[in-house]
């Protein structure tokens, strides 16, 4: 239970943690408007323009902090462990008292996992759609995506090229 | 006359990110505004979208992190690259040097 309590602690740590390296970035972008000139509202739009959607990134960093905190893998496994356990006793208990146990150790298990999932670390929510980064050639003003690296997706001549 | 949209290669924004790194430790905006100043014009980058890229490759293990003071004496994150991000840039160059020269060797057969 402690473990779970400073999971989210935690969770609350990386988001400020998160918000205070972005809000830093920003604020630098904005300081560059200021000085080429532009009114405080034309360089709060131009850094909003330049940056890209504050919130959905800082999410999305969020979420792969807490994905990739050991606590998180640890819990789980534990989860499933005990999920495990809960099937066996349930399985070999002769007793209704054991069997009760079972179903406890499951049903604790199940709402573990449901918790994490609730706290945003589903799988799903590491696949998004945005997980692209908007480049353009020759400043043409359309956005070209960049996804980021994934060997799956690597074309067939990339994949002929650089396979020796 | 606008350009077309054209899918540039997987990874190209780590690649990026690698190389500018293995000068030395910078932050985010160090990064961008590095690449901005390199690239001039001909890449534009949103600058948020570095930081996703940043994260995952911190929990690859390519690229590590630690807050520090920016020149301004603010707390801001710093982020250094790591042997395996090393021996992951070089992979990465000697991939793209290869696809690079392959694509050009099409292009100039005509």
């Amino acid at each position: 239970m402690k473990a779970v309590i400073s999971l989210f602690k935690r969770r609350k740590e990386i988001e400020r943690e998160v918000e205070e390296e972005l809000g830093f970035h920003v604020e630098l972008l904005r300081r560059e408007h200021l000085q080429q000139g532009m009114s405080p509202e034309a360089a709060n739009a131009a850094t909003h323009k330049r940056f890209g959607d504050l919130t959905q990134i800082k999410n999305q960093c969020v979420a792969i902090t807490s994905r990739s905190h050991p606590l998180i893998r640890a819990l789980k496994a534990f989860l499933v462990l005990m999920f495990l356990s809960g099937i066996l006793v349930r399985l070999s208990a002769g007793e209704v008292n054991f069997r009760h146990l079972g179903n406890l150790l499951m049903a604790v298990s199940v709402l573990g996992h449901l918790l994490l999932y609730a706290r945003g670390l589903t799988p799903a929510r590491f696949l998004s759609k945005s997980d692209t980064v908007p480049l353009s050639i020759f400043d043409d003003g359309s956005g070209v995506p960049i996804a980021p690296f994934d060997e799956s997706k690597r074309t067939p001549i990339e994949r002929v090229i650089s396979d020796d | 006359m606008a350009i077309a949209r054209t899918d540039l290669l997987q990874g190209t924004l780590e690649l990026l990110i690698l190389k500018t790194l293995a000068r030395e430790s910078m932050h985010g905006y160090g990064i961008v505004q590095h690449i901005h100043e390199t690239v001039e014009d001909l890449l534009k980058i949103e600058d948020g979208s570095l930081y996703p890229a940043l994260y995952r490759m911190e929990e690859r293990g390519w690229v590590s992190s630690e807050w520090g003071l920016s020149e301004n004496n603010r707390r801001a994150k710093f982020y250094t690259l790591t042997k395996a991000g090393r021996k992951q840039l070089d992979a990465e160059c000697a991939n793209w040097d290869r696809v690079s020269k392959a694509i050009t060797r099409i292009l100039q057969t005509a």
